[in-house]
């Protein structure tokens, strides 16, 4: 059935466009020929297509301006007419006598507007004439048209100040009464359309009516260009007469549309200046006007406008916009009880945008706004509508646009309140929003006040929210955001060691709740912090008023043990042990024996019991002998043990290769070149022997399993460790040893049953140069390596 | 005399923000449907009647759609030589003309482009060169182009004599 409408519609478009066309074919005969009488009846014939009313409006304008074209060659001509000596009072009266009312009303339009250009009646007389004869057509769309037309031929003809038209000094007036009076007779038709015809076409009917919108917002179009209005007369005649209009129509369409089209054609300090005309029609809208969206297209507006330039905000300040908008928007939500909490937040999201580019110092402002939203929504359940809490992180990052700064955010009492009325989704967003703020302005944040204030803030990141039933979190988005948090708690810092203290025990505080996914994440930069502020005290000699509260390196190592031990519950073993090795380092550090080796104890324990992958062996025993190696903070005692343990977990790793590296890397732990009592050169000795014996045994394990002996690799690398210790003067190396082992990997090398390894042989080779190199330096190391065949 | 009809003619202005309206004030005042002016251009003796169709550029006030587009002999497109969006949408909007006012010989039919607003800011916030402008004319047929400031009234005359000249080349064929 529509289809069929549509088609229909598609076939008498085009039948007036043909009966148009063939009038005004003879129309232009009847022109070029000079034939006046013949003119206006095809003129009259071809408009006459404009009676119709089976079309749509979009249709209809097609038709209209086919025939708005073709009314511009006969207004030239009437135009020449005049020139040739026809009087245009005359013309004026006889297009009158076209037989039918609509066509007739165009042409004299058309006449009209040649009759103005000439100036042989005064613009206003003839201009009231046209916009009272146009009352003859009360058919809303024919109607609108007509007076559009109307509108149009006139737009340049109105005695506006400056222009040719211009009578006396009241001519301005009477332009503009012209105009609010074909506006007031056009919005009349245009209400009077949805009260017509049956109900079940209301939704066509305003379909239809959104289409013609713009015909009856052009005269306001037309206003807002007319020179002649300045402010006092925007104020005292246009603005409240078109409010009027608008207000009594008591139409929702009309009412939208046209607040709109005022918002939007008149301009910025007009507004300012009648703000209070403008804003009290509000309330005096239908219940039903989508009013959010205009106020807060109005306050976009005034916003861009104080954001242009500074020298308009002491206008604002004058006509005290905040607090009139404030007012305006209360008696609005007042005024709509049904107003869906999403409307609510709009308005004072654009209120807050609005004060911060015009009062960017009035804090208070800021927080009224946000109070006012909290006001709303509490006694409700946190919010569910989508919209609405996009809407609310749109109100709660714009203070952070503004300042980009956290810290000012933070002074604002109502903030963290809003927040409270997000879901735990949509809470984490905002985290991120303040997060990524405070990483972009690089803000410091150096109170544990603030710290205090910020994690309350960011808690949607930092622990499950009651509520939160998690559905699938994705798994990269986690650790985004997780990694963001890391990155934060890096970024705060005091320079003042006892509020740094208390920024590290804040965090803690908050991160220690965030469950088993988010430690891993967490503690380490937490660590890392803590270390820092150590180390700065370290530096430092014994607090100079000797205080017992103040912060010491021992009492942040207490700290640092609880939480590092955390990890260990989740279990992250390996992440712990490399925590407490860094820990160890750093007690060591400040000669903390005791503490250093509390730290080496939980490594040790971690290792035993949770670390079972052998991987994870390896790589947890290399740390371990590189950082032990460097300990000089322990007695004999203490490092005999920690070493002993050491060398014993390396000959248990689970591959030969494995034990072979781990066991000669322990040979370091008796040597250590700058701590003159750590010089064991017998047990180096030990340990690189134990390391061959190994490598021998990896090799018959591999003869044994594959049939062919493994690659010479492990035994050049223990003949470097040789070469190591020999240079740095162990006595139990010897030049016998070294060539020994030489003999051994070559003879390995050309073995039968050897495994070609290219990379083994160019390290072999390689380090054969270098003793080549050492032999030719000469000096006490060329003398060193003189007895040594290569 | 087929002459009345030649010295009547339509242009379309076309850009991301309008021309015309723009005279007096720099001031943001939102257009409703098209604008419509006429203006008298004299060259070679005759006067011309341009009847102007200035359009919003704002969607949100094209309520009836682009109908007046049909029938025009000239569309004038306008950039703003500060903003490099409105130079990227001449394409766009030269498409959407040629789509929407189906001109017989599309191929031929007249543009002439305006680079506006040049006087702004003394020409220190200018991102669309001349040189760039020109480029995409040639390689549109050769687009006459116009460099103006519609509130100074720099070379508007002379563009508006250059539109009517190219508007009158390609005079619409008898209509029926």
């Amino acid at each position: 059935m529509i289809a069929d409408g549509v088609e229909d519609e598609e076939k008498w478009l085009a039948a007036g466009i043909a009966g148009l066309q063939q009038n005004a074919f003879y129309m232009h005969r009847a022109l070029d020929s000079n034939n006046l009488r013949d003119a206006l009846k095809y003129s009259a014939q071809m408009l006459s297509e404009l009676r119709t009313s089976r079309l749509s409006p979009h249709k209809y304008y097609e038709l209209y301006m086919r025939a708005f074209d073709e009314l511009r060659k006969l207004e030239m001509f009437f135009k020449e007419e005049t020139r040739r000596g026809c009087s245009i009072v005359d013309l004026y009266e006889l297009v009158q006598h076209a037989g039918n009312i609509l066509p007739r009303l165009y042409l004299l339009c058309t006449v009209g507007s040649v009759y103005i250009k000439s100036k042989e009646a005064p613009a206003k007389d003839v201009l009231k004439d046209l916009v009272e004869m146009c009352r003859g057509i009360q058919h809303p769309v024919r109607g609108l048209f007509l007076r559009s037309y109307l509108a149009q031929v006139s737009r340049d003809k109105l005695p506006d100040i400056g222009s040719e038209y211009e009578g006396d000094a009241d001519t301005v007036v009477d332009a503009v009464e012209f105009v609010l009076q074909n506006f007031t007779e056009m919005n009349k038709l245009w209400v009077r359309m949805q009260h017509q015809g049956p109900a079940r076409e209301k939704e066509k009917r305003e379909k239809e009516r959104s289409e013609l919108r713009d015909l009856v917002g052009k005269n306001l179009h037309v206003l807002s260009q007319i020179e002649g209005i300045d402010l006092d007369m925007y104020k005292e005649t246009v603005l409240p007469r078109v409010l009027e209009q608008v207000v009594n129509c008591k139409d929702e369409i009309a009412q939208y549309y046209l607040m709109d089209c005022i918002i939007q054609v008149f301009p910025d300090e007009y507004h300012l200046q009648t703000l209070d005309v403008l804003l009290g029609a509000f309330p005096q809208l239908q219940p039903t006007v989508d009013i959010k969206t205009v106020l807060s297209r109005l306050m976009e507006r005034l916003s861009n406008y104080a954001a242009s330039s500074a020298d308009v905000l002491p206008e604002f300040l004058q006509v005290e916009a905040f607090s009139k908008l404030n007012n305006a928007i209360g008696k609005v939500i007042e005024a709509q009880p049904d107003m869906p909490i999403l409307g609510v937040i709009t308005l004072y999201s654009s209120l807050l945008t609005f004060t911060l580019h015009v009062h960017p110092d009035r804090l208070d402002y800021a927080d009224q706004v946000l109070g006012a939203c909290v006001k709303k929504l509490c006694g409700k359940e946190k919010l569910e509508d989508k919209k609405a809490t996009k809407q609310i992180v749109a109100l709660l990052s714009a203070p952070l646009d503004k300042y980009n700064d956290i810290v000012t955010a933070l002074k604002l009492s109502n903030y963290p309140r809003v927040m409270e009325y997000l879901d735990s989704e949509t809470n984490k967003v905002m985290a991120t929003v303040i997060i990524q703020s405070i990483m972009k302005n690089k803000t410091r944040i150096s109170t544990a006040d603030r710290v205090e204030a910020l994690f309350e803030l960011i808690k949607g990141l930092i622990k499950d929210l009651d509520d939160a039933f998690h559905d699938e979190v994705d798994e990269d988005d986690f650790k985004e955001e997780q990694n963001s948090v890391a990155r934060l708690i890096q970024l705060l810092h005091s320079d003042d060691p006892e509020e740094m203290f208390k920024i590290i025990c804040t965090v803690r505080k908050h991160i220690l709740g965030g469950g088993p996914k988010r430690l891993p994440f967490t503690v380490p930069p937490l660590v890392f912090s803590s270390l820092k502020l150590v180390r700065q005290l370290q530096g430092q000699e014994e607090n100079p008023f000797g205080e017992e509260e103040s912060t010491t390196p021992k009492k942040i190592f207490q700290v640092l043990n609880q939480t590092v031990e955390t990890l260990s519950n989740i279990p992250a073993p390996e992440l712990a042990l490399q925590l407490f090795l860094q820990c160890a380092e750093a007690a060591n550090d400040c000669d903390l024996e005791p503490v250093a080796y509390e730290f080496f104890t939980q490594a040790y324990i971690l290792y035993e019991e949770e670390i079972s992958d052998s991987r994870a062996q390896v790589t947890a025993i290399h740390l371990i002998i590189g950082t032990l190696q460097r300990m000089h903070v322990f007695g004999v005692e203490n490092r005999d043990t920690l070493t002993h343990k050491a060398t014993g977990y390396s000959a248990k790793l689970l591959k030969k290769p494995d034990q072979c590296r781990a066991v000669y890397a322990c040979s370091h732990l008796f040597w250590v070149d700058d701590q003159d009592n750590v010089k064991d050169g017998e047990r180096v000795l030990l340990c690189l022997k134990r390391a061959l014996r190994i490598a021998n045994a990896a090799q018959q394990m591999s003869n044994a399993a594959r049939g062919s002996a493994g690659s010479v690799t492990l035994f050049v690398e223990i003949l470097n460790k040789y070469l190591y210790f020999f240079e740095k003067g162990n006595p139990q190396i010897t030049v016998a040893a070294i060539q020994s082992l030489i003999e051994l990997i070559t003879t390995e090398m050309h073995s039968d049953s050897s495994t070609p390894d290219p990379a083994a042989d160019a390290f072999f080779a390689s380090t054969l140069r270098y003793m080549e190199f050492q032999k030719q330096k000469g000096g006490a190391m060329g003398e060193k390596y003189e007895p040594i065949k290569v | 005399m087929a002459s009345r009809r030649r010295m009547l003619l339509k242009v379309i202005i076309l850009g991301d923000s309008g021309y015309v309206n723009r005279k007096f004030s720099n001031q943001y005042k939102a257009t409703i449907g098209a604008d419509f002016l006429t203006k008298e251009v004299q060259f070679d003796d005759r006067l011309f009647t341009l009847q102007i169709w200035d359009t919003a550029g704002q969607e949100r006030f094209q309520s009836l759609g682009v109908a007046f587009y049909r029938g025009a002999d000239c569309c004038v497109l306008v950039h703003d030589v500060n903003v490099m969006k409105s130079f990227d949408n001449l394409n766009n909007w030269r498409e959407e003309f040629l789509i929407q006012a189906s001109p017989s010989d599309p191929e031929n039919f007249p543009f002439v482009v305006l680079g506006n607003k040049v006087d702004v800011d003394g020409g220190n916030s200018r991102v669309v060169s001349e040189k760039k402008a020109k480029a995409w004319c040639a390689s549109k047929g050769n687009i006459p182009y116009f460099e103006t400031s519609a509130k100074e009234g720099f070379n508007v005359d002379a563009a508006f004599e250059c539109i009517a000249r190219n508007a009158l080349k390609n005079e619409p064929e008898e209509e029926m």
